[in-house]
Formats: structure tokens, sequence, C-alpha cells
């Protein structure tokens, strides 16, 4: 056929009709894609431990979300990216930004490399929805108001509430301390904030050592040592890695678990190497923010639970429900600026201002953000018992907080905030 | 100070592999640290399946130490892969060992997973002594006898035995000893399968008393370095005198002013650096 300059015109006239419609259905083709979630998840050291539970629990949450047809029709794809060094974690990050072009990225649990990606998220205009890592130094001189990092529940909001506990149960029954905390800031901030709330509580009780073991110690028989000359009344300790079970273990064997009080306030995480065989009844255990034994634990703990133990042969712990409420609270904020602007997919700055506010269900029960991007939570722990079913012990009672008790309000720092209680 | 001579006792075995095979095949093996830990993991699994199919609590030591002994096994397989690098600059090899120590630590992770693994409280299989206010774990002199016990074995051997001596003089002058008819690579395999036994035998022995974690072998190269150095790179009595002066070190440390432990220990490695640089007993394969 030749080509006329009728026929040329309405082939132009065409390809332009369909370009147009191209240029229109960018966006649209866009929207209906997989949702890119980025995910900086630790796979070394000893963070690996939470880490891993970290991406259970993303993993559970984007299984569950996808079998019911997704965010507003989308599927969730997982890009998963290891967290290290900050440097090394910082260039991930913009990879997974820049690159890979994520809706939002999850993850991270020490507080130094947090305190880098949250500097970079804000330079980069990306969302970040933190799983821990938020000891008090440093974070509201590098995050002062941040825009697109949001933050998990400060770390110290354990010690606080097992100091609290400590004044409720132990009260007139021990008059000197020790600690023996991990030698970094996380380790450092509770033995201060447990120092300042005895003083508050006017517990009247003398420090006699602080041990300061590396994170992840093996042998403990040194601390072990240098702990029964200093025969303290109660050793106040936020090791949460493998060494918690090493270090009570050694103290069994010492013969020291049998007359000395003990405050563990987030050894939960490691709940299952916590042996009956060793570890003493009747000291305080935290488990963060979600303990798996509850009395009524509601439909979707349960589930999880089941899952979890079904695919893992192991009972879950408390990092599985940061990661899984970051993905439901994204899932939600999505939902609901969506909703406000007629059904289209929202923007960055849409999501983000559903997100300031927003409570969603979680594993351990509703849990929100504060308008200062912080989450919070409820909290368990307890005494230590060997009334169940496991080799480990579990908490009977169990005492539940929430952080509007026991994390500092917006602004405030954390002494001043524990020097105004009033007790 | 007992703590302190326990942690030189397990800083020795992994510190003795590494002057082994340095003072003989000239490789800096950052691997031993995965050694250690393998051997922690495979002893835990031994011990459970052995105690599963009906072995009494009383063959810990027995089982511990048949799992150590067993897995020194995968020494020939690692030392195929170095044999490549003999001679080659000493960054070199420490990359490439460095390297095997993060592919130990995956392995570690697809067989035995990132939660940390124990066994209960077995580390009282064994009873408890109590002198005065203190009550110590038999276990615990158990390990620093094994330590000290593996200390004057590995000397014997070197000094007494036949191939002790082919040992020494391959260390001394490689070539040297071919040309007299020595088969160097299988002396090499030899020394390198005891070298990775000391590790995995270490790891085994200590895991009642603490607990396997994919980490712990990266933690111990470190401190083993610094025995080395004190020490003296190459030399068994360097190892054996320098975990001594490291573990004891740290206990009176922690046991005076916790702040200066790390410190207090490489204060003495900067020290020995300065003053005699090639440490208190540098003299290799002795």
């Amino acid at each position: 056929m030749t080509t006329t300059r009728r026929n040329f015109l309405k082939g132009l006239g065409g390809a332009a009709v369909a370009a147009g419609a191209r240029l229109d259905a960018a966006p649209a083709f866009a929207q209906s894609g997989p949702i890119k979630v980025g995910a900086l998840v630790i796979k070394a050291g000893v963070g690996a431990l939470p880490g891993e539970y970290g991406l259970r629990g993303t993993q559970w949450a984007t299984d569950r979300i996808n079998a019911s047809g997704g965010i507003l029709g989308r599927k969730i794809e997982l890009l998963i990216e290891e967290e290290s060094s900050p440097k090394d974690t910082v260039e991930r990050f913009r990879k997974l930004a820049l690159q890979n072009k994520v809706d939002v990225i999850v993850g991270v649990i020490s507080t130094g490399v947090g305190l880098a990606i949250g500097q970079v998220a804000e330079e980069l205009k990306t969302l970040w929805l933190a799983w821990d890592g938020t000891t008090q130094k440093g974070v509201e001189e590098t995050m002062p108001t941040p825009k697109y990092a949001f933050r998990s529940v400060d770390n110290e909001a354990e010690a606080v509430m097992s100091s609290i506990l400590t004044a409720k149960y132990f009260r007139g029954k021990f008059k000197t301390v020790a600690g023996l905390n991990p030698d970094y800031s996380y380790g450092r901030d509770n033995w201060a904030a447990f120092l300042a709330i005895m003083k508050k509580y006017n517990m009247g009780v003398t420090p006699v050592t602080d041990l300061w073991p590396k994170l992840g110690t093996t042998d403990f028989t040194s601390h072990v040592a240098a702990l029964q000359q200093a025969k303290p009344d109660l050793i106040f300790s936020s090791l949460w890695a493998a060494d918690v079970s090493i270090f009570l273990k050694q103290a069994h064997a010492a013969g020291m678990t049998a007359n000395t009080k003990f405050v563990f306030p987030v050894a939960g995480l490691v709940h299952e190497t916590l042996k009956k065989a060793f570890t003493p009844a009747g000291m305080i255990l935290g488990y963060n923010t979600m303990y798996f034994e509850m009395a009524n634990p509601s439909p979707l703990l349960r589930q999880f639970t089941r899952d979890h133990y079904e695919k893992y042969k192991e009972w879950p712990s408390y990092e599985s429900d940061h990661a899984y409420f970051v993905i439901a609270a994204y899932k939600a904020a999505v939902e609901r600026a969506a909703k406000a602007i007629g059904g289209k997919w929202p923007s960055t700055d849409q999501i983000i201002q559903a997100l300031e506010g927003i409570e969603v269900e979680s594993l351990s029960g509703m849990r929100s953000y504060r308008k200062d991007h912080i989450m919070e939570a409820n909290f368990y722990q307890g005494l230590t018992t060997y009334k169940n079913k496991y080799d480990f012990v579990t908490i009977e009672p169990v005492e539940v907080m929430t952080t509007k008790q026991i994390q500092k309000p917006s602004g405030v720092g954390l002494y001043d905030w524990i020097n105004s209680w009033k007790v | 100070m007992l703590g302190g001579v326990f942690h030189a006792a397990t800083l020795f075995l992994v510190a003795a592999g590494l002057q082994l095979v340095f003072g003989v095949q000239r490789i800096v093996n950052l691997a031993c640290g995965s050694f250690y830990a393998l051997g922690a993991y495979f002893g835990v699994s031994m011990v459970k399946w052995a105690l599963d199919a009906g072995a009494p609590q009383l063959l810990l030591l027995a089982i511990l130490l048949a799992s150590g002994v067993l897995l020194a096994a995968i020494g020939p397989v690692v030392e195929r892969v170095l044999r490549t690098i003999y001679g080659r600059d000493e960054s070199f090899q420490m990359l490439l060992t460095f390297a095997l120590v993060l592919m130990f630590e995956d392995v570690i992770r697809f067989f035995w997973g990132t939660s940390p693994h124990q066994m209960g409280n077995l580390y009282l299989v064994y009873g408890q002594l109590k002198a005065g206010d203190l009550t110590i774990p038999v276990y615990n002199f158990i390990v620093i006898a094994a330590g000290g016990l593996i200390a004057a074995l590995m000397g014997g051997m070197l000094r007494r035995t036949r191939w002790g001596r082919i040992v020494r003089a391959t260390a001394e002058n490689p070539r040297m000893s071919a040309a007299l008819g020595v088969d160097i690579t299988r002396v090499y395999v030899r020394v390198f399968t005891l070298g990775t036994a000391l590790g995995t035998v270490g790891g085994a022995l200590v895991i009642p008393v603490t607990a396997a974690m994919t980490e712990m072998g990266i933690d111990l190269i470190v401190e083993a370095f610094a025995v080395v150095v004190i020490g003296g790179l190459g030399s068994m009595r360097g190892a054996f005198a320098g975990a001594l002066i490291v573990g004891v070190l740290r206990a009176v440390a922690i046991a005076t002013y916790p702040e200066v432990e790390m410190l207090a220990i490489y204060l003495v490695v900067i020290a020995v650096l300065v003053i005699r640089p090639a440490g208190l007993f540098a003299r290799a394969a002795t």
C-alpha cells in the first residue's frame, strides 16, 4: 500500500493519541505494579538474632497483606538489604531509594546506624519506618524534627518499667545493687536510668559495682567472680543476646542465683534460652513490646505465635512485633490517605500525614505513632516462673505498661522527665 | 584469678592453632576462630544426639572431645583451598582467611540458624567445689586441665617425637626438608589439621559453660591476636604465656577497674611491640 498524505496524517494522529494514552497511563502503571518495600536487616554478629526476628515479622505481615489482596489492590514486593556499619547501610539505603525506587524502607536495629539513616532519609525524601535502635544520646541532636523518618519506641522505656517494678516488688528487700550492662550507649543509659529511678523512689540502695562486658561476651567467669566479691543484693542487667543465658548459667554454677535478686529489662528477646535449669524464679524479666504467652492473646497474636512455631520451631520474640507494626501502619496510612483523596494512590507527603497519630492493631495490641514520629506501644514484664509447659521460664504475673507511662514525652530530657515524677 | 585462668585455657587452644599453622606454613589463619565456633555448634549437636541415644551424662567430656576431633576432618579440605596462597603476601592470606570466616558464619547460620544454642545445665554434671564463700564448677577445672594437658602434649610432641622434629625442620627450612625427603605437602596437611583440631576441640570443650553463637569466633580471633603479639608469632610457649597474661589481666581488670578491661590488655600489647617487637618467646614452632 502506498502512503498518501491523508493516510500519513491519519497514522500520525493515531500515534499521537496512542502516545497521549501512554503518557496518561504512566502514573496508572506505577500505581498498579507492586509496592516496593525495602528492608534493612542485620544478618551478622550479635544483631543477627533480632534482625532475623524482624525479618520474620515483616514476611508474615507481607504474606498476610498480599494474601488478602495487597494495599489498594497492589501486592507488596520485599527488597532485602543488609544492615551493617552506618556507612555501608547508608549506601544500601541510597541504592534502595534511588536505584530500586522503593516506596518505603523499613528496618534498622542499631542506634548508630539509625542516626545515619535518619539524616539520609530526610535528604532523599524517602519514607523510613524504623524497627528499633533509639537510645537517647544523639537522637534529639541528629533527628530533631524528622519528616521522613519514623522512630521506634525509646530504648530506655524498658529500663524505666523494670525500675518501677523493682520498686514495686523488691522495696525493702535489697540494700546493695550492681550493674552488669553491655558496654555501649544502650547499656550505659539503662544503668543511669535505673539508678535515677531508684533515687527518685527513695529506695536507699547503694551501688557496689558496675561491670561493662562487651556486647556478645561468651565468658563471664571473671565477671561472676567480681560480683561474688562485691556481694550485691540485686543485679540489674540490660544484656539482651545469648550473653544473658551464659551469664545466668555461670552465675548459677557459682551459687549466685539462690540469694541474689535479678532484673533483666529486655532479656525476653532470648526467652527460650533462659532454661529453668539455671534461671531463677522471681526475677524481673522484660519482653519489650510483645509477650508470646499472654493468658488471653488476641486472635492476631495467637495466629502469629502458631504460624511462627510451625515454621521455625521457636516461640516468637518482640522484634517481630516492631516489624509487623511498621508494615501494618504503612498499609493503614496508605488506605487512610487514599480515602481522603477519593481512592487514588496517595503521595509520600500524604502518607506521612496519615501516619502521624495513626493507631493500628499490632501483635502486642494497639500501637500508634505520635505526632513527633515516635511509636507508642504496650510493654510486658513480670516475675519469672517455672509454672509452664516449657523448659524455659515465663512470667507471672504479667505487668503491662504503656509508653505513655514509661516513655518520656516529646521535647523533654529523660532525666528531667524522671525528676518531674510525683512518687 | 581462676576465672582468668579459665579464659586463658580456651584462648590458648585457639591461639595455639594460629601459632602452629603460622609457625610451620607461614599462613596467618584467621579462620581458626571459625573452627572454634564450629566446634562449639557441632559439640552441642553431638551431645544432644548422644544423650538422646541413651549415653550417660557423665560421658559429656568424652563426647565433646570426640566431636572436636571428628570435626577436625574439615582441616584437610580448608588446607587444600589455602594451598593456593602459600608464599603469597600476608595481607592477601589474611583477606582470604577472613573470607573463610564470613563463609563459615553463613555455614553455621545455614545448619544451626541464628538463635544461640546451648546445653542447659550439663555444665554441672561433674559437680561443684566449695571453698569458703566461693562455689566453683568442677567443669571449669576440667577445661583448665585440658588446656594445660594439650599444651604439654603439643610441647612434648614437637620436641621429642620424630614427627615433631620433621615439623620443626619444615618450619625452619621447608626446601631443605623437602630435599632430605620430607613430604612437605603431607606435613602441611597434618599440621593444618592439628591446628584445626585445637580450635574445634577448644570450641567443643567450652560449650557447656557458654552458648554457641555465630559471632563467637570473630571475638576470639581478636583476643588471640593479642595473645600472639605478646607471646610472639609462631611460638607455642608464647601462646601459652600470652594466653595466661591476657586471661589473668582481664580478670584482674574486671575485679578492680572494669572500665579498663580492654585498655589493660592492649597496653601490654603496645609495650611488647615497643620493647620486644618479636614477642616474649619469638621462635618459630618451638
